[in-house]
């Protein structure tokens, strides 16, 4: 007979840090299937929330295209990470406090993926895919990019290994990050409470997700939305203006590979009729919308259009009727 | 790279298996276009339509704006989704019934319907009149 084993907290960190990462994502994905189904028969039921077929069947296939690339391309992040790790500045082992800073340090990570994700066209071409759903519920936290690797998103985490944390270790919390972020796609869910003063909520992804131009550019939170608090770009959501979601430029498809390749398709096409280094340069890394003559929209075009609506709007109001 | 397949093929069969719960469900609702929503996209644009063509079955259109634009506009589940352009970069193309209409921005798939007699406005931007 062998004797009890005692679960201390030395060995739970010995054995996070021998658990195989993909091990996090795959036993989540039971929880996720079961928690789509509890969605739609609740959707059914209350009439809240939105379900279509064919937006939910090409949200999984682009899920589905997630894992292929993953597969394929996967390796490109690991080995990047452990190239990084041979440089690093401080040797930071597997201890608690290494892995309590770590878990702020990825989120922190996370938070400036998103924002630059969202405000750089080369990244936003990987992640328009997820924001391309004009539907918001659980099956579009899965409608995931294919080009991520490729694109080079990982290189955001890169300055974490850097600094010394261990690779397994960056790889875990953006894993626990992935599966803390499905469960927030829902319009189930309503506000929160001081839950939100903290931690990322349906409430503030739905604003996230949302395309009206009060909503954009906000909430690029992964687990904690205090980096948005504490950087400028928290927005919380206004009963009287419900989310409209899906992007700018709405795709009109439900093909999975239009969704996944338009955005890259758009840069080849601008970049091969660019006149100069300059526009090259601007069509690649500018915001997304950005032309050489301005004639496209931006968010920041879109923004400030809405709030000089707003202003008019308020000066109109403000004038007294005859 | 082998000893993923299982899990790939477990993936497909709850793909099919959530997208068939979701048929089940009924969740097949199609939103209809129609003159007013045109109105709706075309405004969001600072445009008014000057001349439109809709589906019979709700499913698409086609418009011509002020300013010279052009709009697609598409039922996308219980939503509909449109793309304005200058008229300068579309490709259309009315080939006995049938029309084709293609904008040079690539994200926005082409449109093509069944027109049974083209009105005088679409037959103008056919040849290229109106461009």
């Amino acid at each position: 007979m062998t004797a009890p084993t005692t679960q201390t907290p030395d060995t739970i960190l010995a054995f996070l840090a021998t658990l195989d990462k993909d091990l996090i994502i795959t036993l989540a994905v039971p929880g996720f299937v079961l928690l789509i189904l509890i969605e739609m028969v609740m959707v059914r039921l209350s009439h809240r929330g939105r379900y279509e077929v064919r937006d939910s069947a090409t949200s999984l296939m682009m899920g589905f295209g997630n894992q292929v690339a993953a597969i394929l391309f996967g390796s490109l992040v690991i080995l990047s990470y452990f190239w990084v790790h041979q440089y690093r500045l401080f040797d930071l082992g597997w201890t608690w406090p290494v892995l309590v800073a770590c878990f702020f340090a990825e989120d922190l990570a996370y938070y400036w993926f998103h924002r630059i994700a969202h405000e750089r066209r080369w990244f936003w071409a990987s992640h328009v895919i997820h924001h391309s759903s004009q539907h918001y519920n659980l099956t579009t936290a899965l409608r995931q990019t294919w080009t991520g690797a490729l694109g080079l998103n990982f290189v955001f985490w890169l300055p974490l290994i850097y600094v010394g944390f261990p690779p397994g270790m960056v790889l875990m919390f953006s894993a626990f990050s992935l599966v803390y972020q499905f469960w927030i796609h829902t319009e189930l869910i309503d506000r929160m409470g001081p839950f939100e003063w903290v931690f990322n909520t349906p409430s503030h992804h739905r604003v996230h997700h949302a395309t009206n131009p009060k909503y954009l550019d906000a909430n690029y939170a992964g687990v904690l939305i205090i980096w948005d608090r504490l950087f400028g770009s928290f927005v919380p959501e206004d009963k009287k203006e419900p989310p409209k979601y899906g992007i700018i430029s709405q795709l009109g498809t439900f093909n999975p590979f239009r969704v996944a390749f338009h955005e890259w398709a758009g840069i080849w096409r601008d970049v091969t009729h660019a006149k100069s280094f300059g526009e090259v340069l601007g069509y690649l890394f500018g915001p997304p919308g950005w032309s050489p003559d301005g004639s496209r929209k931006t968010s920041r075009s879109i923004k400030a259009a809405w709030a000089a609506r707003q202003q008019q709007e308020a000066q109109t109001a403000a004038v007294p009727a005859e | 790279m082998i000893a993923k397949l299982p899990v790939l093929a477990g993936s497909a069969a709850v793909i099919l298996l959530m997208v068939g719960v979701a048929a089940a469900l009924g969740f097949r609702t199609r939103a209809k276009l129609d003159e007013a929503a045109l109105a709706r996209h075309a405004e969001a644009d600072g445009a008014v339509v000057e001349a439109a063509l809709i589906a019979p079955d709700g499913a698409a259109a086609f418009a011509k704006l002020s300013g010279g634009k052009l709009m697609i506009a598409r039922a996308m589940g219980e939503d509909t989704s449109a793309r304005i352009a200058p008229a300068s970069t579309a490709d259309v193309r009315l080939n006995g019934g049938k029309l084709s209409v293609q904008f040079a921005d690539l994200g926005y798939p082409p449109l093509h319907m069944q027109v049974e007699q083209p009105p005088p406005w679409l037959a103008e931007l056919a040849a290229g009149d109106a461009r």
